[in-house]
């Protein structure tokens, strides 16, 4: 007689829909509202690429060693370098990094000596060329740069 | 106007295409209907194929972990912790015990994570959206876990070649514990949604049976060999990364059908919950690395080592000729061979019944594809 | 915005070994227990080789006797899963590819590998009346090797597209040159790569 009342009215699907009704006030309200909110990132997250400078001299921190270069799978990081006869030390001239094949992998950040290559929270690298893929040493350094809207 | 033959005909050719919502991924199945009654099914795939066994032979070791994740993406720690557990038996090494406790820890959470995913968008293809909304929300506090941890919420490269390249983050067992707390009743709940729910149970009840002879010669395994009954599991069989120590049960069905394939990954869930407590409460310290030379050329040989990925036995088939780079890496991908019973499965079935029987062998295309 | 990066330095020589030998031989170690006893009584020499590296055994047997050892390990020994076919490419070597069978009893809670080596041009017997679940692996195999199995019901390509010519995953098989072929063919440029 119970099964025949449950079956009639409708308790099984009565019970899912109250679990779905207890979910209707606003503090369980999970959607976040990006952009005008930007979501907390964690700090190994594996971003952007940045080279770091030292910031009390303004040099970069690149000891031109190759080994992100040897690391990475995809061989998308050159590293350019002259070496400077006075110190018979490597300096770093030129560093392309091409975001379009990375895939953010973090091998080259874990094999970097000095913690100069470094992969920061940035995560909106949309640009409208191809070219424009390919950072170079000024890009890298600078940062990330994500855009602010006003709101 | 001619006896025409066409009008006869008992047998219509449908393709559910590449492109399709059910389908979870590029997969295609040609189904030869009768009417809505479902003769044989054909399955085509490769849409995804993305030859990751032949870049492997021109990467070094440690630069192809990145890419195993990208083979079941949903649950990417697990493929990383095969390849790791691989190569490091070609090597001799083995990961020092706290490492073997994060992994066993880390590959728990994901087994839970792809769970969801696969339960939010079963019950999505049944027609029930809203497990999809709860399951992501689980979902997102696990993939946070792992992006404070590894850097990456998805393609995670959480774990090295020796042991792990990260020590645990300051608030990781109050976040760990935190989530375990939470997901127990919210897993309660999706049970309250669907469990006794008669439109699942008539959606999935005798839908979909692989008995469990049927299982072993289709190589069929995981959730479906254990839901036809077989106690099965590798963590049990062959334990590997310390799952010895762990005290936990495997949960098996009787009838082999879809309903019980949903019961089994739920308790699933729970015993993976019961396993995180018991690694976090016994978390052993010291290193987190092993012994491993800084180029890893492991001497000439071959290995086969599976472990039970939530999808079922994620083999990893390793030919190393001596130097850096891997000579032949195979895959034994769960979701391909799982997805050879499909023809099974649907004989008898009608078109919808199609959709529920690709939804509960939870396939991954990025892994029958590779 | 930046210009396409300078010709970056050519990447270190890839292969350690000299090109046309093939690997050195595996320090595997020799296998022997009831099983091993079992089958040299049964097929005697038509195994070549019983031995067991990393504590994982496998054997060696001439490529006309795999099928029937498949069956007798099925039927007699209770391996009842096969696990995984695979195919390795030595290309030095004059029987080129090495067919790799995974076994698996529940019973014994073991694994055993068969491994049989074949020329190109060969065609194994399928495992498929043994094993369904062979089907697609030797599809697999096909598609990607080259390697035909006689018998097997539904021999075509699985992974790649209907209309490929060649086999990827041999060692000839050169990635840039496959790109540049469907490029050149699919859209009639040349490929940047």
């Amino acid at each position: 007689m119970r099964k025949f009342l449950r079956k009639v009215f409708l308790i099984d699907l009565i019970q899912g829909l109250w679990v779905t009704f207890r979910y209707q006030q606003p503090k369980f309200i999970y959607t976040e509202q990006y952009p005008a909110q930007r979501p907390k990132i964690a700090e190994r997250f594996r971003g952007a690429p940045r080279l770091n400078v030292n910031p009390e001299t303004g040099e970069t921190l690149c000891i031109a060693c190759n080994l992100c270069a040897l690391a990475c799978p995809e061989n998308l990081i050159v590293v350019g370098s002259e070496r400077d006869e006075k110190t018979r030390r490597k300096i770093l001239t030129t560093f392309t990094y091409d975001i379009s094949r990375c895939m953010f992998c973090g091998l080259c950040e874990d094999a970097c000596p000095v913690d100069a290559l470094e992969l920061t929270q940035d995560f909106e690298l949309a640009s409208y060329s191809r070219e424009g893929a390919v950072w170079d040493r000024q890009m890298l350094e600078e940062g990330p740069r994500p855009t602010k809207y006003a709101y | 106007m001619p006896d025409s033959t066409f009008l006869d005909a008992t047998e219509l050719v449908l393709n559910m295409g590449p492109q399709h919502p059910s389908t979870h991924g590029v997969l295609r199945v040609i189904l030869k209907l009768d009417g809505e009654k479902v003769i044989g099914t054909e399955c085509v795939i490769g849409y995804l194929h993305r030859g990751i066994e032949k870049i492997a032979e021109n990467r070094t070791y440690a630069q192809f972990a990145p890419y195993v994740d990208r083979m079941d993406y949903v649950a990417a720690v697990s493929n990383g912790l095969g390849y790791c557990l691989a190569v490091e038996k070609l090597l001799g090494v083995e990961a020092p015990p706290r490492a073997q406790a994060v992994r066993v820890i880390l590959t728990e959470l994901n087994r839970i994570a792809s769970h969801l995913i696969w339960l939010g968008t079963h019950a999505l293809d049944v027609g029930a959206i809203t497990p999809l909304f709860y399951c992501m929300r689980e979902r997102e506090e696990i993939l946070n876990i792992f992006e404070k941890y590894c850097g990456a919420r998805l393609t995670t490269h959480a774990f090295r070649i020796g042991g792990l390249q990260y020590e645990l983050y300051d608030t990781f067992e109050q976040d760990v514990r935190a989530f375990c707390d939470m997901l127990l009743p919210k897993v309660d709940e999706y049970e309250e949604l669907l469990t006794g729910n008669r439109i699942w149970i008539g959606r999935l009840k005798n839908v979909g049976i692989l008995t469990a002879e049927e299982c072993k010669a289709y190589g069929v395994t995981g959730p479906l060999l254990r839901a036809a009954g077989v106690p099965w599991d590798l963590r049990k069989a062959q334990p590997y990364s310390g799952y010895e120590q762990y005290d936990f049960e495997i949960p098996t069905g009787t009838n082999g059908d879809s309903y019980d394939r949903y019961l089994v990954r739920i308790q699933e869930m729970r015993q993976s919950v019961r396993i995180i407590r018991q690694a976090l409460d016994g978390l052993p310290g010291g290193p987190i690395m092993g012994k491993v030379p800084k180029v890893i050329k492991p001497p000439v040989g071959e290995v086969y080592v599976s472990i039970e990925a939530p999808k079922g036995e994620l083999g990893y088939f390793i030919v190393s000729d001596g130097s850096t780079q891997p000579y032949r890496v195979r895959v034994r991908p769960p979701s391909f061979v799982n997805l050879q019973a499909l023809d099974r499965m649907c004989r008898g079935a009608l078109v919808a019944d199609v959709v529920v029987v690709i939804g509960t062998i939870d396939i991954v295309l990025g892994e029958v594809d590779r | 915005m930046a210009e396409l990066p300078p010709e970056g330095k050519p990447q270190p020589a890839r292969k350690a070994q000299p090109a046309g030998k093939p690997p050195a031989p595996m320090a595997a170690t020799p296998w022997e227990d009831e099983l091993t006893l079992q089958l040299r009584a049964k097929f005697g020499e038509q195994i070549l080789e019983f031995s067991s590296y990393l504590g994982q055994n496998f054997l060696i047997a001439r490529r006309e006797a795999v099928i029937p050892i498949l069956e007798y390990l099925k039927a007699e020994a209770g391996f009842d899963y096969l696990v995984d076919v695979t195919a390795v490419d030595y290309p030095e070597r004059a029987e080129r590819f090495d067919l790799v069978y995974i076994l698996y009893s529940f019973a014994r809670n073991q694994r055993i590998r068969i491994k049989t080596r074949i020329p190109e041009g060969f065609r194994p017997a399928s495992a498929v009346p043994v094993y369904p679940t062979a089907n697609w692996l030797e599809r697999e195999i096909f598609d990607m090797f080259g390697i035909e199995f006689a018998g097997h019901p539904d021999m075509r390509r699985i992974l790649m597209p209907e209309d490929w010519t060649g086999h990827p995953l041999r060692k000839d098989s050169s990635i840039l040159d496959m790109d540049q072929r469907w490029v050149r063919q699919h859209l009639g440029i040349e490929s940047g790569q």
